[in-house]
C-alpha cells in the first residue's frame, strides 16, 4: 500500500507525525536561549527527579493504551492512575504518621490501588463502559476516598525509607532515578520481550484479530488496568518522597502531565503509536518544558494554558497522522 | 504549654512588632533575588508577593519570580528552579512542609532563605503577622459576639501542616476555654487549599442540614478567610444568616466588603498587612547582605475588625478605598 503513496504526500505525513516533537524541540531551543543556565547538568537532574511520578503514571497509562487500543475515547485509557497514586500516598502517609509499620502501610496502599484497578477492569472489560468515562468517574471517586483518608490535610512523612528515596544517591545518581529506571526496564521487558506482553499488545492492535487466534483481549485489558494501578501505587512512594509527605491537590497536575506526555510520546514511535519508551520520553520532555518556562519567568497560569494547548495539538496531529495512514 | 503560647504572644507583639523601616542605605544592586509564592489568586498571596517584588526592584535588585498556582507541591519544586538558576537569595512566601528539604538544599548551596508566614529552622528570617495576637483577638471577638454561649463549627485544615495556623487556631481555642458556654463541634471541618470558597460553601450546606436552626450559632475559619466567602454564601442561600455568625482571619478588601454589607453574618476578623509583610521581608534580605544581624522572626502589626463599622473603618485605614 505504501508504494502507491506519492513521495510528497509521504513527506507531509512524516512531517505531521513528527510535528509534536518538532514543536517541543523548538520550545526547548527557545528556552535554552532565553533562560541562561537552563542547559546544565543541574537542570537535567531536576528534570529527571521532578518527573519521576509522571514517568511512572505514564508507564501505567501506556500499558493500558497498548492493551486497549489508541482510540482516545473507546480504546485504552486510564485517567484514574493519578488518583490511585495520591490514594496510595495518602494511605502510606496516614499509616506511617501513626507509626503503623512500613510493611503494613505498603500492604494497605497496594490493596487499595489494586481494588481501584480491579474495579476499572470490571467496569471496562466486563461491563463494557467507555474507558474514558469509567476512569474519569473513578478518578473523582478515588480522590474523594483519599480526601476522607487524609481528611484533606497535609501529612508530613519522615520515614527513613521515604527519606532514602528522596535523598540517597548511588554513584552520584539519585536513587529515585535508578529505581524508576529499573522499573521502566522491567516493564519494557514484560511488554516487549514476553509472550504475555505480545498478547497484550495484540488485543490493543485489533480485538477481532486477537480473538480469532484465541487470545482474550478483554482479559489482557483487565490485567493492563491492574498493572496501571500497580504503577500508580509505586508512584505514590515518589509523590511522598518528592513532597516529604502527602499534600492535597497533587492529582490534577499529575493527570494533565500524564495525558500530555503519553500522547506526545507517540510522536517518537515510527508508527506514531503510544509506546512505553515514548511515554517515558514524553514525560521527561514535559518536565523539561515545565521547568524551562518557569526558568523564563512564564506565569503559572500561562503554563496551564500552554500545556492544555499542547495536549490539543498533540492529539490533533496524532489524529491527522492516523488519517494519513488510513 | 498553652500558657507558653500566650506568653510568647505577648512578648512577640510587644517586643518585636516591627514597623516598615526606611533605611536609605539598603541596596540589592547587582543581586538576583528569587521570589517563590504559593499562588497569586488570593489577595493576601498576591499582595505579599507584589510587596516583595516591588521592594527588591526598588532596591536595585533583579527578581526571578516563580508561582506555585496554589499547589504546595509545585511551590516546593519551584525552589529547585531558583537553586538551579543560582539566585543570590530566596524569599519564600507561604508553603507547607514540602518546602523544608528545598530550603535545606538552598542553604547547602549557600543561598540564604527568607520566609514569609513560614517559620523554618532553615530560614534566616521569617516575616509574618503577629499571629499570637490574631488568635487571641478573634477568640475574644467571637466570644463577645456570641455573648459567651453557643455551638461553633470550625474549618481547620492546616493546624497540623502550617505553624502560623497552629498558633492562630490553638490560641483561639485557648481563649474559648474561658467561655464554658461555647462548644466547639466535632469533627472539625477541613477546607480545600485551592478552591476554598466553593468547597466551603458546599461543606457549609451539608453542615446546615446536619444542624437545624438553633443548633448551630457560629462558623469560624481558623487560619484565613477565603473559605468564609463560601460560608456566607451558604448561609444567605439557606436563610440562616440571621442565626449563625461567621468569624475568620485575614480581612482583605473582598472579605471586608462582605462584612460591611447591611446585616452581614460575617461579624469579626483580624486584618493583616500582606504588602507590608512582603516589603519588610525584601528589606530584611538587603539588611542581611549589609551585614546586619536579623531576628529570626519579624512581626508586623494587625488590626482587629469588629462588626460592620469596624470593616468600613479598616477598609479605609488600609487604603482599599471607601465603603461609606
Amino acid at each position: 500500500m505504501s508504494a502507491t503513496i506519492p513521495p510528497r504526500r509521504r513527506a507531509l505525513e512524516q512531517l505531521v507525525g513528527f510535528a509534536p516533537v518538532l514543536i517541543f524541540a523548538g520550545m526547548l531551543v527557545h528556552i535554552g536561549i532565553q533562560a541562561p543556565g537552563f542547559v546544565s547538568l543541574l537542570t537535567l537532574g531536576l528534570v529527571l527527579e521532578q518527573s519521576l511520578p509522571v514517568v511512572l503514571v505514564c508507564i501505567g497509562m501506556s500499558i493500558v493504551v497498548m492493551a486497549g487500543g489508541e482510540d482516545v475515547v473507546a480504546g485504552g485509557i486510564d485517567l484514574s492512575i493519578p488518583a490511585t497514586t495520591v490514594l496510595a500516598a495518602g494511605i502510606l502517609a496516614q499509616w506511617l504518621a501513626a507509626d503503623g509499620g512500613f510493611v503494613m502501610a505498603c500492604l494497605l496502599a497496594l490493596g487499595a490501588a489494586l481494588l481501584v484497578g480491579a474495579t476499572n477492569a470490571a467496569l471496562v472489560a466486563w461491563i463494557g463502559l467507555t474507558p474514558l468515562l469509567a476512569s474519569l468517574a473513578m478518578f473523582g471517586a478515588v480522590v474523594g476516598v483519599n480526601n476522607m483518608v487524609t481528611a484533606s490535610r497535609r501529612i508530613n512523612v519522615d520515614h527513613p525509607i521515604i527519606l532514602w528515596l528522596r535523598d540517597a544517591e548511588i554513584a552520584g545518581i539519585a536513587v529515585g532515578i535508578l529505581c524508576v529506571a529499573a522499573f521502566g526496564l522491567a516493564a519494557y521487558h514484560l511488554l516487549h520481550r514476553t509472550r504475555f506482553g505480545l498478547h497484550l499488545q495484540a488485543g490493543g492492535g485489533s480485538v477481532e484479530a486477537a480473538e480469532m487466534v484465541g487470545l482474550s483481549a478483554r482479559r489482557h485489558l483487565a490485567i493492563a488496568f491492574l498493572l496501571a494501578a500497580l504503577t500508580g501505587f509505586i508512584a505514590g512512594f515518589f509523590v511522598l518522597a518528592r513532597g516529604s509527605g502527602s499534600s492535597p491537590g497533587v492529582e490534577d497536575n499529575l493527570m494533565l502531565e500524564m495525558v500530555l506526555a503519553t500522547y506526545l510520546g507517540a510522536a517518537f514511535s515510527p508508527r506514531r503509536v503510544v509506546t512505553l519508551w515514548g511515554a517515558v520520553l514524553g514525560a521527561l520532555l514535559v518536565g523539561a518544558i515545565t521547568i524551562g518556562f518557569k526558568s523564563m519567568g512564564v506565569n503559572v497560569f500561562w503554563l496551564g494554558l500552554i500545556k492544555g494547548a499542547l495536549i490539543l495539538t498533540v492529539v490533533a496531529f496524532a489524529a491527522l497522522a492516523k488519517r494519513g495512514r488510513a | 504549654m498553652k500558657n507558653a503560647y500566650v506568653l510568647a504572644g505577648v512578648v512577640a507583639s510587644v517586643a518585636f512588632a516591627t514597623p516598615a523601616l526606611a533605611d536609605d542605605h539598603l541596596t540589592l544592586e547587582g543581586r538576583t533575588i528569587g521570589v517563590a509564592v504559593v499562588g497569586t489568586q488570593h489577595f493576601w498571596d498576591r499582595e505579599a508577593f507584589n510587596g516583595a517584588v516591588d521592594t527588591v526592584e526598588a532596591l536595585g535588585g533583579t527578581v526571578r519570580a516563580v508561582d506555585g498556582g496554589r499547589d504546595n507541591q509545585v511551590h516546593a519544586d519551584n525552589h529547585d528552579i531558583l537553586r538551579a538558576a543560582g539566585v543570590d537569595a530566596v524569599i519564600s512566601i507561604l508553603g507547607d512542609g514540602a518546602v523544608e528539604p528545598k530550603f535545606e538544599a538552598l542553604r547547602a548551596a549557600d543561598i540564604p532563605v527568607f520566609t514569609v508566614d513560614h517559620p523554618s529552622p532553615h530560614s534566616i528570617n521569617n516575616t509574618t503577622s503577629d499571629n499570637y495576637y490574631m488568635g487571641t483577638t478573634i477568640g475574644r471577638l467571637m466570644a463577645d459576639a456570641l455573648e459567651g454561649e453557643g455551638k461553633v463549627a470550625v474549618f481547620n485544615a492546616f493546624e497540623n501542616a502550617l505553624r502560623i495556623c497552629a498558633i492562630r487556631t490553638q490560641l483561639w481555642k485557648y481563649v474559648l476555654q474561658d467561655y464554658p458556654g461555647i462548644e466547639i463541634l466535632e469533627p472539625e471541618l477541613a477546607e480545600e487549599f485551592a478552591n476554598a470558597p466553593e468547597d466551603a460553601r458546599r461543606q457549609t450546606l451539608d453542615l446546615l442540614s446536619q444542624y437545624p436552626e438553633g443548633e448551630l450559632d457560629a462558623i469560624h475559619v481558623g487560619c484565613w478567610d477565603q473559605p468564609a466567602i463560601g460560608v456566607v454564601q451558604a448561609l444567605e442561600e439557606t436563610g440562616r444568616d440571621d442565626d449563625v455568625i461567621v468569624t475568620a482571619l485575614d480581612a482583605g478588601p473582598d472579605t471586608l466588603e462582605i462584612m460591611a454589607e447591611e446585616g452581614s453574618p460575617f461579624v469579626a476578623n483580624v486584618a493583616q498587612q500582606p504588602r507590608l509583610i512582603g516589603t519588610i521581608s525584601a528589606q530584611n534580605v538587603a539588611r542581611h547582605f549589609a551585614g546586619e544581624t536579623l531576628l529570626s522572626q519579624t512581626y508586623v502589626d494587625v488590626m482587629p475588625v469588629d462588626g460592620r463599622d469596624g470593616a468600613i473603618e479598616t477598609y479605609g485605614e488600609l487604603g482599599y478605598g471607601s465603603l461609606e
